[in-house]
């Protein structure tokens, strides 16, 4: 079967990809907790396919500001990897890392922006780096790009980047729990269609 | 796209990439905003046309004629086309901006519409108000002050 809309996805569809978002997950989980030295736990990942709005009505509002790392993924499985991460789960990671608190995206330095792009960055590589392994193929990823901004401001970029084939998004988004507090942070995959196609193709055409 | 006439604020939240585009006729309190995604729409035949430049633009200048909006009269103004992340790689995805900007202003140009202001680039995300009132397009950004185009 190959799907040439998000839309048109089915439950089998869906389910699949809830499963690879949550080996992903997992693996982020872990590798974010042996940098922090602290319990991280990730949700199970909701799959959703949403219009832009719809998308950012999900995340907060669209003036919301929200700090955000973005990476892209090429090869066997192309599109974006974004990670949203809101000031309560940027404190929680500067606690760690560098023993600190800041009360506003604005007091940002060098050293804060760094602390929270690798971290970003980490979560991204190891959840792909998982799924690469689970369905052997390949995938790179960009250097990490950081960016703090409105959330609508954010999202265009995704929303931009498959404008051409689809009115939709499709979000694999899982939250963040560390040290048993929740807190406020986003992990979106983005595949396109193709991608997509290419996933169902190794990973359910087998088995059935 | 948003269309109001005498009284009544049209605004669009966040544009990032994205451009919003107001057209004011003030002989009769007319007020546009368009807000687009992405330059050209190629062949999207099926899509919502307010995603693009070229369509989106076709498509307001048409809704304006409907409700009385005359052409040499209309005042544009434009904001948006941010480069929100800065990326290091060679493909096309950090620039759509850029790229919606040039698009628009030679729309616009084909079209003999001047574009009177404009707040547009750089690597912030703004939220776009136009009065119909007085045809006033306010820009609010984070950690900026308001200005008025």
């Amino acid at each position: 079967m190959k799907f040439t809309r998000y839309e048109d996805m089915d439950d089998t569809a869906k389910d699949m990809m809830r499963e690879i978002g949550s080996i992903g997950t997992g693996n982020a989980a872990t590798a974010l907790s042996s940098l922090l030295k602290i319990g991280v736990e990730m949700t199970v990942p909701n799959v959703e396919i949403l219009g832009f709005n719809e998308a950012v009505d999900l995340l907060g509002h669209p003036e919301d500001m929200v700090s955000g790392v973005l990476v892209e993924m090429t090869g066997d499985v192309s599109g974006v990897m974004l990670f949203l991460m809101k000031m309560d789960f940027i404190n929680e990671v500067l606690g760690c890392v560098l023993q600190e608190r800041i009360d506003g995206y604005e007091q940002m330095g060098e050293m804060e922006v760094s602390a929270a792009t690798e971290v970003g960055n980490i979560i991204i590589s190891s959840y792909i780096l998982s799924l690469s392994k689970l369905a052997d193929m390949e995938i790179s990823l960009s250097v990490p790009a950081f960016s703090v901004n409105m959330l609508g401001g954010i999202m265009t970029v995704p929303m931009a980047e498959f404008g051409y084939v689809s009115d939709k998004l499709m979000m694999i988004t899982g939250k963040c729990i560390i040290g048993g507090r929740n807190v406020d942070s986003n992990l979106l995959m983005l595949p396109d269609i193709q991608s997509l196609n290419y996933l169902m193709d190794r990973l359910v055409t087998p088995y059935e | 796209m948003k269309i109001t006439r005498r009284e009544g604020v049209l605004i669009t939240y966040a544009l990032g990439s994205c451009i919003g585009i107001s057209l004011y006729d003030p002989a009769i309190k007319l007020a546009a905003l368009l807000h687009i995604m992405l330059p050209e729409a190629g062949n999207m035949s099926d899509m919502n046309v307010f995603k693009f430049a070229d369509t989106g633009i076709q498509e307001m200048l048409r809704k304006m004629a409907a409700f009385g909006g005359v052409k040499r009269r209309y005042q544009c103004k434009i904001a948006g086309g941010a480069k929100m992340f800065d990326m290091k790689s060679a493909g096309g995805i950090g620039n759509i901006g850029e790229r919606n900007i040039r698009s628009v202003e030679a729309i616009m140009r084909a079209e003999q519409i001047r574009i009177l202001k404009k707040d547009v680039g750089l690597n912030y995300a703004r939220t776009m108000l136009i009065d119909a009132e007085d045809g006033a397009v306010k820009i609010r950004t984070a950690g900026r002050s308001e200005i008025i185009l």
